[in-house]
């Protein structure tokens, strides 16, 4: 059965409809790309799937479950998290204690959390930032601290948006590992939006597209390279011309 | 188990804040032995009063972010309660505290529930406007005694009588007083380390993450305002036994609500010292200008003027109050 299901969802925020009955399924350890041209309406489906917004119609399952309905804490609650793509921080917390808040969602020790925010900062090679305090770290950093506070709700689905915007050749490699070392040693689910095509048409195993709040487009990488349709609306002519699929 | 051993642990200060927090609280512990006005007394009891208001205020308004101007009313409904029980039905204060923080927690949910559906200045205004609709409703409820408000009969009640708490040397009640102020300490030195701690600093932060990491922002922030209600309530059923003499205007106006709120605020909210580092310096300069000035004082509103300034000083310059300047500073010296 699929991780998560979507059936017909829409959205409209006033006369302006970013998702318009998107249904597709991501199925238990997959790894699934969400691109598109600016306000196609990636970052919102992610608001309706992790209950941030409610949706205009339409459906979503997790695990079976309908949690169309459920507010952005429940759906939390029942293993499903996201990061933001824009993430602005007051600078309260340090980076362990912002990991720490994810942690708290299983228990409520906080030598237990500390520990296991420790784990987590490890696991994604950033536990030297531990003390620092968030908004006094580069993008890169934030990106990846804001990674692991998700990571540490043990969420079975995980939800990226953008976390390699705004970063060089050698940072996305880094995080690229970071998804693939999630995805395959702590067996999550993960759906990426991502508008850098190295990184999502490399990990992907299927691709979506979206477009004026449509999907345009599903599939294996390599035919989402070669769609004309993904070609007009997104990828354009000399992305496909380099990548041979013309 | 745990959790006594947390509110006991202070070891994340540095040595200097823990020498200089032990020296203060050996000093006051003897304070009462050394040769002292009345006056000194009384200012020492107000500084650990408002200590306790500032703490109490410093969990939901500090720590959670959000600025709640209607203290008073708990002020308020933990002072009748005591008073109205003792007066007419001779229930002593040990009895009557509780009781006291049960109807103030009980009024902060009801008020809790809708008030924490709306944000910022708008949350803050409304907060005013119910403590100051209790405070109406006080002064014409014959009950309670209306505007003339309640008198604790020193006479009826002859000190000194620890189960009423009602006495006549100060010193018992600075001797109280400290008692709930170094449980006080410990209590919220367990509750920043908890996890509703960290759930209200997350909150802070932002919103949309904390729900997103399964925080129900809602109920956090509405169990919170209780713990600051109770806290706050506390130090009224305390504060009626002290005065003997309580009246809307003077237990639940504005000018209380404010003061709390400034104290935890000058001295920086979300920390620990912060409301007694702003309490030990709001309260004193209050009562020396009021001796100063004598009742010219409240007159010319001095002390109002005061906590407007200190207000745009505060937000202009450092949101996190004296305690953020000290904790910058150190940043920059690692
Ligand atoms: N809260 C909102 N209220 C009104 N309109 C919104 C809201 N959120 C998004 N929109 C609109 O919905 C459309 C889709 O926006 P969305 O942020 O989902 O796009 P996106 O695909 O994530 O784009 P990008 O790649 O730039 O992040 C845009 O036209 C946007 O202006
Ligand atoms: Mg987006």
């Amino acid at each position: 059965m699929a991780l998560l299901e979507l059936e017909r969802v829409t959205k409209n925020f006033g006369g302006l409809m970013a998702n318009h009955e998107i249904s597709f399924a991501v199925g238990k350890g997959e790894l699934l790309g969400l691109i598109g041209p600016n306000g196609a309406g990636k970052t919102t489906l992610f608001n309706c799937i992790s209950g941030a917004y409610p949706v205009t119609s339409g459906r979503i399952f997790f695990d079976g479950e309908d949690i169309t309905a459920l507010k952005a804490h429940e759906v939390a609650r029942r293993g499903l998290a996201r990061t933001f793509q824009v993430y602005v921080a007051s600078g309260d917390l340090t980076v362990i204690e912002n990991v720490m808040v994810g942690c708290f969602m299983h228990t409520r020790s906080r030598s237990r959390a500390r520990a296991q925010a420790g784990e987590v900062l490890k696991d994604l090679g950033i536990h030297d930032l531990s003390t620092a305090l968030l908004n006094e770290l580069p993008v890169a950093s934030q990106k990846r601290v804001s990674m692991a506070t998700a990571i540490a709700t043990q969420p079975r689905l995980l939800l990226l948006d953008e976390v390699a915007a705004g970063l060089n050749p050698g940072e996305i490699e880094e995080i690229m590992g970071s998804i693939r070392h999630v995805h395959e040693e702590l067996g999550m689910t993960v759906m990426l939006i991502e508008h850098v095509m190295e990184l999502v048409m490399k990990i992907s195993h299927r691709v979506i597209v979206l477009d004026y709040g449509q999907k345009i487009a599903e599939g294996a990488p390599e035919a989402i390279t070669r769609d004309p349709a993904v070609i007009k609306a997104y990828l354009g002519e000399r992305y496909a011309r380099e990548h041979g699929a013309v | 188990m745990e959790t006594l051993k947390s509110a006991l642990d202070f070891s994340d200060f540095p040595r200097l804040d823990l020498v200089v927090a032990g020296s203060l609280a050996i000093l006051f512990l003897i304070f009462p032995v050394f040769p002292h006005s009345s006056f000194a007394m009384a200012t020492m009891i107000q500084f650990l009063m408002f200590s306790l208001y500032g703490m109490g205020w410093n969990t939901i308004g500090g720590y959670g972010g959000q600025v709640d101007l209607g203290k008073a009313q708990y002020v308020g409904i933990g002072a009748y309660t005591t008073t109205v029980m003792l007066v007419r039905w001779d229930i002593p204060f040990w009895f009557s505290m509780p009781v006291g923080v049960c109807f103030a927690v009980l009024w902060s949910f009801v008020l809790g529930y809708p008030l924490f559906r709306l944000k910022g200045h708008y949350f803050a205004i409304a907060t005013i406007a119910t403590s100051l609709v209790l405070k109406d409703l006080f002064e014409v409820w014959d009950f309670v005694g209306a505007a003339r408000g309640l008198e604790i009969s020193p006479i009826k009640f002859p000190p000194p009588d620890f189960l009423r708490l009602i006495f006549k040397e100060d010193v018992y009640y600075y001797d109280v007083i400290l008692g709930f102020f170094f449980v006080g300490i410990l209590y919220m030195n367990w509750f920043r380390k908890s996890r509703l701690g960290f759930q209200l600093r997350a909150i802070k932060d932002n919103e949309e993450v904390a729900r997103s990491l399964g925080i129900n922002v809602h109920w956090a922030k509405i169990k919170t305002y209780a713990i600051a209600t109770a806290f706050v309530s506390v130090v009224g059923s305390f504060h009626a036994c002290y005065i003997k003499n309580i009246e809307p205007e003077d237990t639940m106006s504005l000018d209380i609500s404010i003061l709390i709120a400034l104290m935890a605020m000058l001295g920086g909210a979300g920390s620990l010292w912060g409301p007694i580092i702003g309490a030990g310096i709001l309260i004193p300069l209050k009562s020396y200008l009021k001796e100063w000035l004598g009742a010219t004082a409240g007159l010319i509103g001095i002390d109002l003027i005061l906590y407007a300034l200190i207000i745009m000083v505060i937000s202009a310059f450092e949101p996190r109050g004296i305690w953020g300047i000290v904790q910058k500073v150190r940043r920059r010296r690692q």
